[in-house]
């Protein structure tokens, strides 16, 4: 499956990319299989997500997860948030091949990093 | 959108001079060049006369050159071939770390059926040692198989050494030790002969060569004995069986003579526009390593790691921006781990990760070779902004920068 014109502009133009200076957290994540990373820094407001930024190594479907999960991001509630899954980010990207999976799941599982860590922070 | 193609090591262009050769026996000389009549015999003339252009390109007789499918399938028989032939006499098989994935995965196969293989180490600059294949050399020892040509970084291997070596074996008693080189990504590249070489076998393909897929040959050397691979038919002399595919081969002679005579225009063209596109690189990009030996290499190949990115997204950017390249990566071969050719260097999983591959050809211009250096640090420079490996670098950078130097140490 070639990938879709939505996906490759999100390559040619990542949105969100960065760090957050005054981030209230930052989750980072490795696929320990193909080496893949990507890091996520959020700024809140009360329950709103207000700023999220990415930067990620790998293939091209790490890169583009960590640009489309950031959009979506800001401006969602925590609990929102927490209700993104891997088919939400796969469609948003007008789809991956199947073995590309891997991307999505990385994306998700340092999404689910940093809530952990609002968590934390809130109790 | 301009577009720029920096692939040829993967595929070339089909000549027009090959494909106006090739058309009339799509249409009117259609025959089966194993038929008795008019039809038949003037496809065979065509066949013959193929075969004599492609012999001469590695100056080999026009009996001891197979026509086939193309590279891999050569490959194929001449390792499964060689090995079934020579098993009473031992089953062992010297092969380098680095072969194309077509000699790699049927030394695979023979492994699990039982036969032996040695795959010798390259070092920093990606080239087998005569010395090494001394030390793997056994009595059982049936195949030593080194490509002429590596594919992904260009380097080119000490196969008439080898060749030497083999011949001294040979003489000296061991009589059924041969040697095959994979010259796909050489041959129309370099001056390859097999007299020269002392090869036994020798692989090509003409899609590398401006011709069309689907085509192929295997040199075998006279008194060489293969066991068939395809059955059923009595075509290349009992060697591969099947109908030929006419046009396609008359599309071979064709290109392998335009190779021949054009060789030296064509490898000066390239080399020219390679060694200049490499010192615009080198300028203009930071943290770039230049994988394989700078001057044992194909003139048309350039193979190059970006620290910090991984190959597939500099890969998709750039053919955004109309430019085709290859990369190591292994997010675009399906596998999980990355170029085993690059890590065979001794470089670590980001380099290879973040190797990519351009290989000029002789359509390439300076224009093509001034778009990419317009394009290519732009590119580079957009994936290490999201790349958290390159951020800590700099960070890291920075903060030595800024270390106050104390006096004394």
């Amino acid at each position: 499956m070639p990938y879709s014109e939505t996906f490759k502009d999100h390559l040619a133009h990542p949105r969100h990319v960065g760090e957050l200076p005054e981030a209230d957290v930052v989750a980072e994540e490795t696929n320990p299989v193909c080496g893949d990373r990507l890091r996520l820094s959020l700024c809140l407001k009360g329950e709103l997500i207000s700023a999220a930024r990415f930067l990620a190594y790998g293939c091209a479907p790490t890169l583009a997860c960590g640009s489309v999960l950031t959009e979506m991001l800001e401006g969602m509630t925590r609990d929102e948030a927490a209700h993104i899954t891997r088919a939400d980010l796969t469609r948003a990207l007008g789809g991956l091949p199947a073995r590309k999976g891997h991307a999505a799941a990385l994306a998700i599982e340092t999404l689910r990093a940093a809530l952990v860590e609002i968590d934390k922070q809130r109790s | 959108m301009r577009r720029v193609y920096l692939d040829h090591s993967a595929t070339t262009p089909v000549d027009p001079r090959v494909v106006e050769a090739m058309l009339p026996y799509l249409t009117e000389i259609y025959g089966n060049a194993s038929s008795v009549h008019h039809f038949g015999q003037e496809a065979r003339a065509a066949v013959d006369r193929a075969r004599h252009e492609v012999a001469a390109l590695i100056g080999a007789r026009p009996n001891e050159t197979v026509f086939l499918s193309g590279g891999t399938e050569a490959n194929n028989l001449a390792i499964r071939g060689i090995a079934e032939a020579a098993e009473q006499h031992g089953r062992h098989i010297i092969t380098s770390q680095i072969e194309h994935s077509a000699v790699r995965g049927v030394c695979d196969a023979l492994e699990k059926r039982g036969w032996e293989v040695t795959r010798l180490p390259v070092y920093d600059d990606g080239i087998v040692r005569v010395e090494d294949v001394i030390e793997a050399l056994r009595d059982d020892t049936v195949l030593v198989t080194v490509m002429l040509a590596n594919n992904e970084i260009g380097t080119i291997q000490p196969v008439a050494e080898i060749g030497r070596l083999v011949r001294e074996r040979r003489a000296a008693g061991h009589r059924h030790l041969w040697l095959h080189t994979d010259a796909v990504q050489a041959a129309g590249r370099i001056p390859v002969g097999v007299e020269a070489l002392g090869c036994d076998l020798l692989s090509l393909s003409a899609h590398k060569l401006y011709a069309p897929k689907g085509v192929g040959a295997l040199y075998v050397r006279r008194g060489v004995r293969l066991v068939t691979q395809n059955v059923g038919g009595h075509q290349e002399r009992e060697r591969r069986a099947g109908t030929e595919s006419v046009a396609s081969i008359v599309a071979f002679g064709v290109a392998a003579e335009l190779a021949r005579t054009e060789l030296d225009a064509r490898a000066e063209h390239v080399r020219r526009l390679r060694d200049r596109f490499e010192r615009g690189v080198a300028q203009s990009i930071e943290d770039v390593v230049f994988n394989g030996d700078a001057a044992r290499r194909l003139p048309h190949l350039s193979n190059i790691s970006f620290r910090y990115i991984e190959g597939e997204g500099l890969l998709i950017n750039l053919d955004l921006q109309g430019i085709a390249v290859s990369t190591g990566s292994a997010c675009s071969s399906g596998s999980l781990e990355p170029s085993p050719v690059i890590r065979a260097l001794g470089r670590n999983d980001e380099l290879a990760r973040g190797s990519i591959r351009f290989s000029f050809g002789k359509d390439n211009t300076e224009e093509d070779v001034d778009y990419m250096l317009e394009v290519l640090p732009r590119a580079v420079e957009n994936l290490r902004r999201l790349s958290p490996l390159y951020q800590r670098a700099q960070a890291e950078r920075a903060a030595c920068e800024t270390q106050p130097v104390v006096a004394g140490n």
